[in-house]
């Protein structure tokens, strides 16, 4: 028996997981409408290109329903889950463009500001929170910790590579990014106590 | 493993938490994570900092058909999935009931005879085994009750959807359309046809969907392809017919 959509949408995404699993079209539609739009926005972040980051995602998302869902919530939520396939894929797509140049903008007034909070819901107030948050730590790092940052999330490269393109040693590679990671999440502990 | 070695090892963390470790260098590292709870602890640490980093980005909606095209392939899933349940257990596949050619036969649109149609409507069925069609319900109050033609001769499944009054039609295996045509869904009630409201049409994997707002007393749905805007009468044959069990 398919879960209902109105029931589908008071559900948590991890009790939506085993409905998903049951190959249940009702709670798969509520995944993408809850995930869809940050999948895509990230997808375009890395491709820079609106169709291909649409078939990235319409990809990701098949092959999560067609796993049946599998999600661990010991190594995370499901949203997070969700957003590393789509990253993966992307990352991909992207190597398999011999040449291609990642995106590399990381302009702090493109990142989200969408909608006013009063139309946000409890959870994506805490998400837009949480982005402002990012948003605040990134800002804050210095250039250098930031752009390794950016060119290993969002351009899929190593810290090898970093280092070549950036013609600095590999360590100060590594050193960088740990820094400017502890100091993001260091931002993210303060705004949660 | 001295001091040293493990503070080299925990800044292969962040590099491996936000997938920049250098790809020969993960299946040691993950070996060395197994066995090591500080860089464990770490992992677990630094996790959210790396699954915040796509919350930041600038948000982007995807165009509608995206969606569409992403709910009619797993749609079409679901249907398989469901056919091959019904397949693999003993099922309770209803027999063709004398009732339906009746309903063919008599088919009313006002005024507006089915008989001409009869022998495509029947031969999508016969195809199709028998004139059989299959009926799933997930059982209790307000469940949804699914009524199914498998995929006929012509390649063409249909499934229709009701939950409460409402109803939601799915085909497979539509071919494009012409330009200037559309998918016109029907229902029959009474004797009675009437169109449904909401035309619609095949995407590029050939399926199709339309959602029927009032199933009440609805004994068949069907599909005709009709001039771009619907027509009040259908103005050509049905390739598709559902009876639905009332």
């Amino acid at each position: 028996m398919p879960v209902r959509r109105e029931k589908a949408e008071r559900l948590a995404d991890e009790e939506l997981m085993p409905w998903i699993g049951r190959k249940d079209a009702e709670a798969f539609e509520v995944f993408y409408d809850r995930h869809g739009g940050a999948a895509y926005s990230l997808a375009y972040r890395i491709l820079g290109e609106r169709g291909a980051a649409e078939d990235c995602v319409q990809e990701a998302f098949i092959s999560i329903w067609r796993s049946g869902g599998k999600f661990d919530p010991t190594r995370g939520s499901v949203r997070s889950w969700t957003l590393s396939i789509v990253r993966n894929r992307a990352i991909d797509v992207l190597r398999s463009k011999a040449g291609k140049a990642p995106k590399m903008t990381f302009d702090d007034d493109e990142i989200l500001e969408s909608r006013p909070s009063e139309e946000l819901t409890e959870e994506e107030a805490m998400r837009h929170e949480t982005a402002s948050e990012v948003r605040g730590a990134l800002s804050q790092l210095p250039d250098e910790q930031s752009k390794v940052i950016q060119l290993a999330y969002f351009g899929g490269f190593s810290q090898s590579e970093i280092a070549a393109m950036l013609n600095v040693p590999l360590g100060t590679v590594k050193g960088r990014m740990r820094l400017g990671l502890e100091k993001i999440r260091g931002e993210l502990a303060e705004g949660l106590a | 493993m001295n001091v040293n070695d493990h503070e080299q090892r925990l800044e292969e963390v962040a590099a491996y938490a936000i997938g920049g470790l250098d790809p020969q260098q993960v299946p040691d590292f993950e070996k060395h994570l197994a066995g090591c709870k500080r860089c464990q602890e770490e992992l677990r640490w630094l996790a959210p900092a790396v699954g915040a980093l796509p919350e930041a980005v600038e948000r982007q909606a995807p165009s509608p058909e995206l969606k569409q095209r992403l709910m009619a392939e797993v749609r079409a899933d679901a249907a398989d999935a469901e056919r091959q349940a019904r397949t693999d257990e003993p099922h309770q596949r209803a027999d063709a009931r004398g009732g339906f050619g009746d309903w063919v036969r008599g088919l009313n649109v006002g005024g507006l005879t089915w008989k001409p149609l009869v022998g495509l409507a029947l031969v999508i069925l016969v195809v199709a085994g028998g004139i059989g069609y299959a009926v799933g319900n997930g059982g209790g109050s307000g469940g949804a009750h699914t009524t199914e033609v498998p995929v006929a001769a012509n390649g063409i499944g249909a499934k229709v959807v009701t939950e409460d009054d409402r109803g939601e039609l799915h085909l497979t295996g539509v071919k494009p359309l012409p330009k200037g045509r559309i998918l016109e869904a029907w229902v029959e009630r009474e004797g009675i046809v009437e169109p449904v409201p909401a035309l619609f049409a095949p995407d590029q994997a050939g399926r199709a969907s339309t959602t029927i707002e009032n199933m009440k007393g609805v004994t068949a749905v069907m599909v005709t392809r009709e001039p771009a805007g619907g027509s009040k009468k259908p103005t050509t044959k049905p390739f598709v017919a559902v009876p639905i069990e009332t």
